[in-house]
């Protein structure tokens, strides 16, 4: 029965082993105890409980029934909802890699091609505000504006009717199977892009003029100065947004939610909605945690490389 | 917030507590229950004039008893709510359950109360309904759940004055449904109005269950509703392809696009609201109550008979006369007190039969309710058709263990995709999900 | 100075022609923008344009006919925010999100203070431990936790939301507000140190006036982060009356999937606050992630 403990688990262990000695501080312990208590008590307790629950029937949310790696083998292999491997292959997981995929190198693209053309004209400031503004909205609420944007009648949705301005017939991007996830992947897309020009503007002004100056006056196009000077230097800034739009693909949900349920059928599923509806409407609890426990699973690797990054940064301090 | 900090000791203990306990213990099953505290909860997802319906039966039972009787409705996500609120050990005392696989999902997991243990013997009440409904709310050989009210889903509703202006008369069979689709085609409307968009992916299947019941009979249809069923049986593709005959791109409202866009209420409102633009709606009994309800047209009301009114669902090639196809509602008991003890045995009285059918949404399953009691000529007539009805079969759909969905496979279907890998797919699912249940 | 307002870098041109020259030659970029702030504007002008709209109007007619035929209402808003509860919701809200900032808040800045100049053992694996559990999922805690919280009464008040978004909120926040606070000067806190400053004091005095546009910026993170929420709410706030407007607006979506004036309304109501909290203090809100995201 023994199983890999998650990272989380391990976490009480140097916390409470405050052990009195030298250097034992009880400021440090009345400054650390409330996170700590939350921490403890709100995210690992239950992340260890969803572990165990993983390889459970889980009835009514208990320990019912230990039914093993089940509940996995049957997400991978006997739920198409969750991932069909077929041609082409479909499922909540695919959808997520689709959009892991098309999501983050869109918005990094679209991030840095803003950034950069903003930095030639004078109203930048208010450029880059604009494209920034989704991020304040609730993915909620601009799920219901782009509905009403896709809206499959041409009086009332603004798509069709500049499609039908244009000869085109009105379509229902959200109502078919084949286009609704790269109809809310581009929604994805508008919502975040500001993050990723915010963040990669700063990056860029960070790029001595006297390089660019210099490609220039070698001859190179600003298109090859583009791909070839100013990706390369902003690397690691693009790594650390392609990271959070990593993270944000995973933990996906409330776009999803609102925009489509799932639908039309369960074609635009996500790992997140999965578990939601898995879980709670369908009460599959073990199920659900293992959904959880996969999600868990593929922010494991960022996890690392997050403590990672921040462990040779600190060495350098 | 600052004053959660000090409950930490309690928490930790009590989630500590609830990962090795066994949830709410329901009480023992030696038939004493315990005392009730005066008032009741109960929730289902009705709104509306349902909801009204339902309501003025709380009330009669209130009176009746002194026990106050909440209703709390939830319109949507209906099933997680009451999930969440079970697992979190606050159900409601009674709720409705919708379709039969969460009644035995639920009751297998130990949420619901058996009647036995409120009091209330199966064979007792057997006298009150007709043959059959009460084995519906049967799970493991025990009943768990009541049917409170039924529906027939043998209905196509239409508006006699606009067929009269068109020249058409309602059909009996199958062919004479086609020819009337091409007649009202030809006098420049459209016929069918479809709501099979998110949330209403149901309405196709009563299409189907409807269909096939007619086409191939109740030992047909038992069977293909119960653990044994064969998806990919060649009847099941005759019925979707059947259906296909009418549900399809030139006789609906909107195409089929257009169909899987609507939602249920609307599409009835397509052909009762205020500028009607299809003809036929087929649906359950209920559409009727919806149709002259504040959600579509309430101007209607009073006019049953002349601008609303509807025929059965036609014989297929000869077959179905007399076959009826039902939706209906189980009530479940969640708590186990006294007060839930008299709602629950309340509920099978002619009483509240009645005062739930003057409600003019529906039809009581309790066989001493007089059709008279109804309020309106259309609901008088379905209760004769349910009644009189050589047969009647419980909405299939509703029978099964809800994933996979029914639903999202006939969408599938109307948008015309392959047949036979879809049904080969849904039945390797369908028969996991019962071997999972 | 923020990072939206940095001036443009390159040498000015001078004659009037230069600058028509210039600006010529930048027109496939200016029409480029031009397009991009459309797609981005649009849509939200479009939604409020529509929640303004008679109801009637707005199942004729595109929105954008509203330049030619200006016809607005209120009537949208007031059924809304009375009939279906949107007022409610918006209180909500108000109530959720607030306690959701404000404690993570004060918890965070003390673990912060304690992980950057307080010496204890095990403080950087402490402080490597929390950075990992920045990664944790939320659904990851739902299922015993609602159980945990139903159990003791606080799934039907705010009670479990609090304390679901706090801890939460916490990784992030500590990672943040420490990381900032190792920036403060060392000598500053060693002369407080030295002086016989308590580390309560030290924290009072030195350290929290000085991080204040860190701490702004995490406030303002958290506040969006919480009042937008959906997901949480929807799991830990289970009953109809404490439901935030991110949850209402998708139950008046199942009942009204077309009454679009009714939506716009609802949707504009939850957009409201936080936008104008963002655009007022961006400032806070764009250091706030820089510092978070790049070094």
């Amino acid at each position: 029965m023994a199983v890999g403990t998650p990272p989380g688990a391990v976490a009480p262990q140097p916390q409470r082993a405050k052990v009195a000695g030298a250097g034992f501080s009880w400021a440090a312990a009345l400054f650390l105890a409330p996170a700590t208590f939350l921490l403890a008590v709100f995210l690992v307790f239950p992340a260890v409980y969803t572990v165990f629950l993983s390889f459970n029937r889980g009835r009514g949310g208990q320990f019912t029934e230990w039914v093993g790696f089940d509940n996995f083998l049957r997400l991978f292999t006997q739920d198409p909802n969750f991932l069909r491997l077929g041609f082409p292959p479909s499922g909540a997981l695919w959808n997520n890699l689709l959009w892991l995929i098309v999501y983050t190198s869109l918005c990094v693209l679209f991030g840095l091609i803003i950034a950069v053309m903003a930095t030639r004209v004078r109203y930048e400031a208010l450029i880059k505000g604009i494209v920034f503004l989704p991020m304040a909205i609730a993915p909620a609420a601009i799920a219901i504006m782009w509905r009403f944007v896709y809206a499959s009648d041409s009086n009332t949705g603004l798509l069709n009717a500049l499609l039908g301005n244009v000869g085109a017939g009105p379509i229902s991007l959200l109502g078919n199977p084949d286009t609704v996830n790269w109809a809310v992947i581009a929604v994805g897309i508008w919502g975040s892009v500001g993050f990723a020009t915010v963040i990669l503007s700063a990056a860029i002004k960070g790029i001595s003029s006297e390089v660019l100056e210099a490609a220039r006056m070698d001859g190179a196009s600003e298109t090859q100065i583009f791909w070839r000077v100013i990706v390369p230097m902003v690397s690691l800034p693009i790594s650390v947004v392609a990271v959070t739009l990593v993270v944000n693909v995973i933990k996906l949900f409330d776009l999803i939610y609102v925009m489509t349920s799932g639908g039309p059928g369960t074609s635009s599923r996500v790992i997140a909605f999965s578990m939601y509806v898995d879980a709670f409407e369908s009460g599959l609890y073990g199920y659900g945690a293992a959904i959880a426990i996969v999600m868990l699973a593929l922010l494991i690797p960022i996890m690392a490389f997050n403590v990672k990054r921040f462990r040779t940064e600190a060495v350098q301090q | 917030m600052r004053k959660f900090r000090f409950m930490a000791p309690a928490m930790v203990a009590v989630l500590v507590l609830a990962a090795c306990g066994n949830g709410d213990d329901p009480g023992d099953g030696d038939g004493e229950v315990a005392e009730g505290d005066g008032a009741i909860v109960v929730t289902s997802l009705w709104g509306g004039t349902e909801q009204e319906a339902f309501e003025a039966v709380l009330a009669a039972f209130t009176e009746e008893t002194g026990i106050e009787a909440e209703y709390e409705a939830n319109r949507t996500d209906y099933e997680t709510v009451l999930r969440t609120r079970i697992q979190g050990g606050n159900p409601p005392d009674v709720a409705i359950i919708p379709g039969i696989g969460n009644v035995r999902s639920l009751a297998r997991d130990g949420s619901l109360i058996p009647m036995s243990e409120l009091g209330i013997a199966q064979s007792d009440i057997e006298g009150n309904y007709a043959p059959g409904i009460l084995d519906v709310g049967v799970v493991d050989d025990e009943l768990y759940g009541i049917m409170v009210k039924l529906n027939s889903k043998s209905t196509i509703f239409y508006s006699p004055e606009r067929f009269a202006e068109m020249g058409v008369e309602p059909a009996t069979t199958w062919d004479e449904l086609v020819q009337l689709t091409e007649d009202i085609k030809a006098a420049g409307s459209t016929p069918w109005a479809i709501g099979a968009g998110a949330d209403s992916e149901w309405t196709l299947t009563d299409w189907f269950e409807v269909t096939y019941l007619k086409m191939h009979g109740t030992e047909a249809y038992d069977a293909l509703f119960s653990p044994d069923g064969d998806w990919t049986d060649q009847t099941v593709v005759d019925t979707i392809s059947k259906v296909l005959e009418i549900v399809n791109e030139d006789n609906v409202a909107g195409g089929i696009n257009g169909a899987l866009q609507t939602a249920f209420v609307d599409a009835v409102g397509l052909v009762f609201g205020s500028s009607p633009s299809a003809e036929l709606y087929y649906g359950g009994g209920f559409v009727g109550g919806i149709a002259t309800g504040e959600d579509v047209n309430p101007e209607l009301q009073g006019q049953e008979g002349e601008a609303i009114d509807w025929f059965d669902f036609p014989t297929i090639d000869g077959n179905g006369a007399g076959l009826v196809t039902y939706g209906g509602d189980v009530m479940a008991a969640l708590v186990a007190d006294s007060d839930v003890a008299e709602f629950m045995e309340y509920l099978t009285t002619a009483e509240a039969g009645q005062v739930w059918a003057e409600g003019g949404t529906i039809i009581s399953p309790i066989v001493e309710v007089d059709t008279s009691v109804y309020p309106t000529v259309l609901i008088q007539q379905e209760a004769e058709q349910v009644t009189s009805a050589e047969a009647v079969r419980f909405d299939g759909a509703d029978l099964m263990p809800p994933e996979p969905s029914l639903g999202f496979l006939l969408q599938d279907a109307i948008r015309g995709e392959d047949l036979g890998a879809l049904l080969e797919e849904f039945q390797t699912q369908m028969s996991n999900a019962w071997a999972q249940e | 100075m923020t990072a939206l307002q940095d001036t443009t870098v390159g040498a000015r041109p001078r004659t009037a022609s230069e600058r028509i020259v210039k600006w010529i030659s930048r027109a496939p970029v200016h029409i480029i923008l031009g397009l991009i702030g459309l797609v981005w504007l649009v849509p939200t002008i479009g939604l409020f344009v529509t929640s303004f709209r008679p109801s009637a109007d707005m199942r004729a007619t595109g929105w954008w006919t509203v330049l030619l035929e200006p016809r607005f209402t209120t009537s949208s808003y007031e059924r809304v925010l009375e009939a279906e509860g949107m007022g409610q919701a918006f209180l909500n809200s108000v109530f959720i999100t607030v306690p959701s900032t404000l404690a993570p808040l004060v918890i965070a800045c003390m673990a912060a203070f304690a992980l950057a100049w307080v010496k204890f053992p095990f403080r950087d694996t402490i402080f490597l431990v929390i950075i990992g559990l920045m990664m944790v999922p939320v659904q990851i805690g739902f299922i015993p936790l609602v159980t945990g919280f139903s159990q003791t009464g606080l799934l039907t008040n705010y009670g479990a939301v609090w304390l679901a978004h706090a801890a939460y909120a916490l990784p992030f926040g500590i990672f943040l507000l420490r990381n900032f606070f190792i920036t403060l000067p060392k000598d500053l806190i060693e002369a407080a140190r030295i002086d016989g400053a308590s580390n309560w004091g030290i924290f009072r005095t030195i350290v929290v006036p000085l991080s204040v546009p860190a701490i702004a910026a995490y406030g303002i993170f958290q506040f969006l982060w919480v009042w937008n929420d959906l997901l949480m709410a929807l799991v830990y706030a289970q009953r109809n009356a404490i439901q935030p407007m991110t949850v209402k607006v998708t139950t008046l979506l199942g009942t009204y999937a077309t009454e679009w004036s009714l939506l716009a309304a609802a949707a504009f109501l939850i957009m409201v606050v936080p936008v104008i909290v963002f655009i007022s203090l961006q400032r806070y809100f764009v250091q706030g992630l820089l510092a978070g995201s790049v070094k």
